[in-house]
């Protein structure tokens, strides 16, 4: 007998969605059939108003467009101006970005971690993720004056030098998130409750991954082996030591466990950074930034997000404004066309992790 | 050049294959192609199906009015060499009309459909062309560069009036360090509400 | 012999002093502030020990948190979901973006002064507010409520016709149920 479809609007306000958006289902029983995706409800015209700014006056804007981790929005302006321009940028300033990138990948997959393991009905694991992501916040107020929001990168470099003794207080938080992955080891990930809600669900196909637009932790979920890192490397990460980890499976488990590796890639990448720091100014001399002319040309920058690749492609005409910045975030194919398309056939109650587990950010589909 | 190898090969190969069109290597992993606009689906197709290039990283628009032109721009990324193409287009900023590429890549949707809501471009073959990011749109799509969003929100919404005793930051930062306003930072006073 | 004056006030007192140490907010994260909502509500700052926790629907909470800016398509959203609540329900603008419309003042699709739509009761300042500017605007409300202050529920009933004026003029479409309170 076939049951009958009903039509179930999950969001905007609901306990289990990742941010702000709506995904409208119909289900038969307890299956989803179809799924559609709508989204716009935080919608900030963020190009239309870099448009309205000077570049230097675009990097508090950036940063708003993906909450969780702002530093890879940063970062992706400051090297498409930089590319732009030809600037250089001085060796102890790539350094700095690159602990502060992999500082706010470890933040991300801490709030990631209490959202993924909260929505399974876990509650101990986000009073305990989303409190240890607080010590990274604390360094990040600590070198650049705000929790959330750093507006730490600029073209040209990095805002200021690292605060004294900020090294060995960085080295003793690593030291802690170490001690405790073992912990969360016991809590999530060899958890009986996670593996059986979360294996053989969400199946990614490995031979449509590439053409479906997948990126980041969730196409090397399926075993394939693409890192904007190693790919295409920028500032220094040619000259650090890493390995990109790849699980096969597809499914929820195995990008969970793409994420708890990287999380140790991240510690030892972060020692590394702060290792073979080397000494000299962290910017170099820039123009007024009411009077930074870019000239004409344009860029398409990439970097490496908690989420995947984070592309910004910038347009100038040569005069004080962006012509056109176009952010296109990772979110904006996991939250559309492949969730719509992952989703059916999925159980109810399974949504809100395969959302969870794809990194699907609202904020960085709308912009 | 030793380093640029795999770049102008890619070079090569298009230009042997499009004599129409303008290749350009940018940088390391970079190639710039600029086409005609009605080249653009046999380009895409031959470097999706016999180049390799089976990622379509994004789809952009720039508004260029004062050449009455809106140029198209598509990514594509080679998961084997890595090399990045961005194919370049112009197309009619009157009435504009393009083709949707939808049936070579399922994302390539969701790029037409935000597209056609801010800067009104007609994808014909897209058969989802609905709402997306905007709700009962009214007027010219937003990300036109002759849509004026300060009026826009100034008439809209109601901006609450500052303080009496508020000071301009700038001018109160001139005083107290006594250095001159660069010329151009005059213009920038942002706020008169 | 108490009058029934009296006996109003000491139902007051009562009323109010309960009321202000369960408030419940509904888990709706309108804007970027919701991250901050995590922190606030774990073991760090862990708000709980004011009486402040999430609950699902609207129907069953007290607060209605408007984390940030209110893009005009959320805006219906939240006046939905704040018509739904009981009363007593509170109203609370997080960030500098409900105040005056912060950094997205010439954005054209973000309302710049929230209390022209909902009667706001309590305000936090900043981009974004720290959880401990959180967590002194729950005091300063849990302060109105025992001061018989908050009224926010009653201002709206009061000027619905000024409220739905200014929300029809920001929202195009107006497609929703009427409520009979």
């Amino acid at each position: 007998m076939r049951e009958k479809e009903t039509t179930l609007y999950l969001g905007p306000q609901h306990p289990g969605i990742t941010g702000n958006m709506m995904v409208k289902l119909k289900v038969a029983g307890d299956t989803v059939v179809k799924a559609e995706t709508h989204v716009g409800y935080l919608h900030r015209a963020f190009e239309k108003l870099m448009e309205q700014r000077t570049w230097m006056q675009s990097f508090p804007i950036v940063c708003r467009i993906c909450v969780p981790e702002p530093d890879p929005n940063e970062e992706n302006l400051a090297r498409a101006v930089e590319e732009i321009e030809g600037r250089e940028v001085p060796e102890r300033a790539k350094y700095i970005r690159v602990m502060a990138l992999e500082l706010s990948r470890l933040a991300a997959y801490m709030l990631w971690m209490g959202g993924q393991s909260g929505g399974l009905g876990l509650y101990t694991a986000p009073q305990w993720s989303v409190g240890d992501r607080d010590y990274i916040l604390d360094l990040f107020e600590e070198l650049t004056g705000g929790r959330i929001y750093h507006m730490y990168i600029w073209a040209g470099g990095v805002r200021r030098d690292l605060p004294d003794g900020f090294k060995e207080r960085v080295l003793k938080t690593m030291d802690y998130f170490e001690s405790r992955l073992p912990e969360y080891d016991k809590l999530i990930f060899d958890n009986a409750i996670f593996k059986k809600r979360t294996i053989g669900i969400g199946v990614i196909d490995k031979e449509k991954a590439l053409e479906w637009g997948v990126v980041g932790p969730p196409l090397r979920g399926c075993g394939i082996k693409h890192d904007v890192r190693i790919d295409e490397p920028y500032e220094i990460y040619d000259k650090l030591e890493f390995e990109v980890p790849t699980v096969e499976g597809g499914d929820i488990y195995a990008r969970a466990m793409v994420r708890r590796r990287e999380m140790e890639q991240s510690i030892s990448m972060i020692r590394q950074v702060l290792d073979k720091m080397p000494g000299g100014p962290v910017y170099n001399k820039v123009p007024n930034p009411l009077n930074w002319y870019v000239p004409k040309g344009d860029a398409y920058v990439k970097t490496e997000s908690a989420r995947g690749e984070f592309g910004y492609y910038a347009v100038s005409d040569g005069s004080l404004k962006p012509r056109r910045v176009h952010v296109r975030g990772p979110a904006y194919v996991h939250g559309v066309s492949l969730l719509e398309r992952i989703l059916v056939g999925a159980n109810i109650s399974d949504v809100s992790p395969i959302m969870n587990s794809l990194g699907v950010c609202p904020p960085e589909i709308e912009r | 050049m030793e380093e640029l190898k795999i770049e102008k090969e890619i070079a090569e190969e298009i230009s042997k294959t499009f004599h129409s069109a303008e290749v350009t290597v940018k940088r390391e992993k970079r190639v710039v192609v600029k086409l005609r606009d009605d080249l653009i689906t046999p380009f895409l197709s031959y470097a999706k199906n016999n180049m390799n290039f089976i990622h379509l990283a994004h789809i952009s628009c720039v508004d260029w009015l004062e050449d009455n032109k809106f140029e198209l721009i598509y990514s594509l990324l080679n998961y084997d060499n890595k090399v990045m193409i961005l194919a370049k287009t112009y197309i009619d900023r009157e009435n504009p009309e393009f083709v949707s590429h939808t049936n070579y890549w399922d994302q390539a949707e969701t790029y037409e459909r935000e597209m056609r809501e801010m800067y009104g471009i007609n994808f014909k073959g897209n058969k989802r062309l609905t709402e997306f990011i905007l709700e009962d749109w009214q007027g010219i799509p937003p990300m036109r560069r002759d849509f004026d969003t300060v009026k826009f929100s100034q008439d809209t919404f109601y901006n609450r009036p500052g303080r009496e005793n508020a000071q301009d930051v700038r001018t109160t930062v001139t005083k107290k360090s006594g250095e001159e306003i660069p010329e151009i930072g005059k213009d920038y006073t942002v706020r008169n509400l | 012999m108490y009058n029934d004056k009296d006996a109003k006030k000491i139902v007051d007192i009562i009323q109010s002093y309960a009321r202000k140490h369960s408030l419940w907010v509904v888990a709706y994260g309108t804007g970027c502030g919701a991250i901050e909502i995590p922190p606030t509500m774990t073991s760090r700052y862990d708000a709980e020990r004011f009486g402040i926790r999430g609950s699902a629907t609207p129907r069953q909470a007290d607060v209605l948190l408007i984390t940030g800016y209110l893009a005009v398509k959320t805006l219906k959203r939240v006046i939905r979901t704040y018509e739904q609540m009981q009363a007593p329900k509170f109203v609370m603008g997080f960030g500098s973006c409900t105040i005056n419309g912060g950094m997205y003042w010439d954005s054209y699709n973000t309302i710049n002064a929230l209390d022209r739509y909902l009667p706001v009761d309590v305000f936090i300042n900043g981009c974004m507010p720290r959880p401990e500017a959180v967590i002194s605007g729950f005091i300063k409300l849990q302060q109105l409520i025992s001061e018989g202050k908050a009224e926010g529920a009653e201002k709206y009933l009061k000027n619905l016709e000024w409220y739905r004026e200014n929300q029809n003029k920001v929202i195009p479409n107006w497609n929703m149920p009427d409520y009979n309170w």
